[in-house]
């Protein structure tokens, strides 16, 4: 239920006809887990409070430190130390008092994803580290939970969305864990770019309007300010996805 | 007989900006041969100390996963191969 409050917050994008009061109660209603609190977490967050997404769920491990005031936009200096989840809830508490956030100081692991993304509407890949986005592109395809992807490397970044049973998951694409041991480089603007990308999908597909980046990567080169599409296909022999008989 | 490949934006950023090259080849391991003999720079990414496909790296033909084959998928006259890396920072 939309109060007169929320009108008046919300009246610039309620004014865009395929939102309208409809797609914004859609939003209300939903419950978006943002999993990863780093550079493209903390950008996804902001917006999808901005947007009046009703509850949003915080997982991350770590706590605040120097190195990631480049990137991490919801922490101030004197959160150091903090645990990610409770300095990013209360950031967000203050941005917009009308949702609901519920912080998860907690490591994702195989044996706990399914539980701590379980009922959710959507989950927001702010991942940092290859491992973890499998574990969850996993857990995500075994609930029917919807995962849109985002990824950075120094100025370039990747997003694709991933609906279980109906489009390619990372692990079509990327059938073998991938691993890649070097840190990354990376600015502030890249994870801040993929992440409003990420949350433009996520107000398409909980507001049930608009095409979506199923079955396709956009690519971001920021280098040369271009965009570019690879366009992917459901692998049958997924060991994720695939016919129950490949997966056995 | 004529393959074009198509090059993931960090793997553009090695060669100058070129997306698209047209490389020859029966299989993706020969057409990748072919590539990394006009760019050798792009081996730095894709290879492994062993000349085999960095697990971030893989070989899509017409927009399908060549897994387990990355490297012995047959090709044919007018494919594309798109070859990806992963991003994974975040």
């Amino acid at each position: 239920m939309l109060t007169q409050n929320d009108l008046v917050r919300y009246k610039r994008q309620i004014l865009y006809p395929d939102l309208g009061e409809k797609g914004q109660k859609r939003l209300e209603q939903s419950h978006v887990v943002v999993a990863g609190l780093g550079g493209l977490g903390c950008a996804a967050s902001l917006y999808l409070a901005c947007a009046g997404v009703g509850h949003i769920t915080l997982i991350d491990c770590d706590r605040v430190e120097l190195s990631n005031f480049n990137r991490q936009i919801l922490y101030n200096e004197e959160d150091i130390g903090e645990e990610k989840p409770s300095s990013a809830a209360r950031k967000l508490a203050k941005l917009n008092s009308s949702i609901e956030v519920t912080p998860v100081f907690k490591k994702i692991t195989a044996q706990n994803a399914r539980k701590m993304i379980k009922g959710a509407n959507l989950v927001i890949d702010g991942m940092d580290n290859l491992k973890t986005r499998f574990i969850i592109n996993k857990a995500c395809v075994a609930e029917g939970i919807a995962f849109i992807h985002g990824g950075v490397n120094g100025l370039f970044g990747e997003v694709t969305t991933i609906l279980p049973g109906r489009t390619p998951c990372l692990a079509c694409i990327f059938p073998e864990f991938p691993h890649w041991e070097l840190e990354l480089p990376v600015f502030g603007v890249t994870p801040a770019l993929i992440a409003s990308l990420q949350v433009t999908e996520a107000i398409k597909f909980l507001a049930r309007f608009g095409a979506l980046l199923t079955g396709k990567m956009l690519y971001l080169n920021g280098n040369t300010m271009e965009f570019t599409v690879c366009n992917l296909t459901k692998n049958e022999n997924c060991p994720v996805c695939g016919t129950e008989e490949v997966r056995k | 007989m004529s393959i074009t490949v198509k090059l993931h934006p960090i793997l553009q950023n090695l060669v100058g900006g070129q997306e698209l090259v047209e490389v020859t080849g029966h299989t993706t391991g020969e057409c990748l041969e072919n590539l990394e003999s006009r760019f050798p720079v792009i081996k730095q990414l894709t290879r492994d100390k062993r000349g085999q496909l960095r697990h971030y790296c893989e070989i899509l033909i017409n927009t399908k996963s060549t897994y387990p084959e990355e490297l012995t998928a047959p090709v044919k006259d007018g494919d594309q191969i798109d070859v990806i890396c992963f991003f994974a920072g975040g």
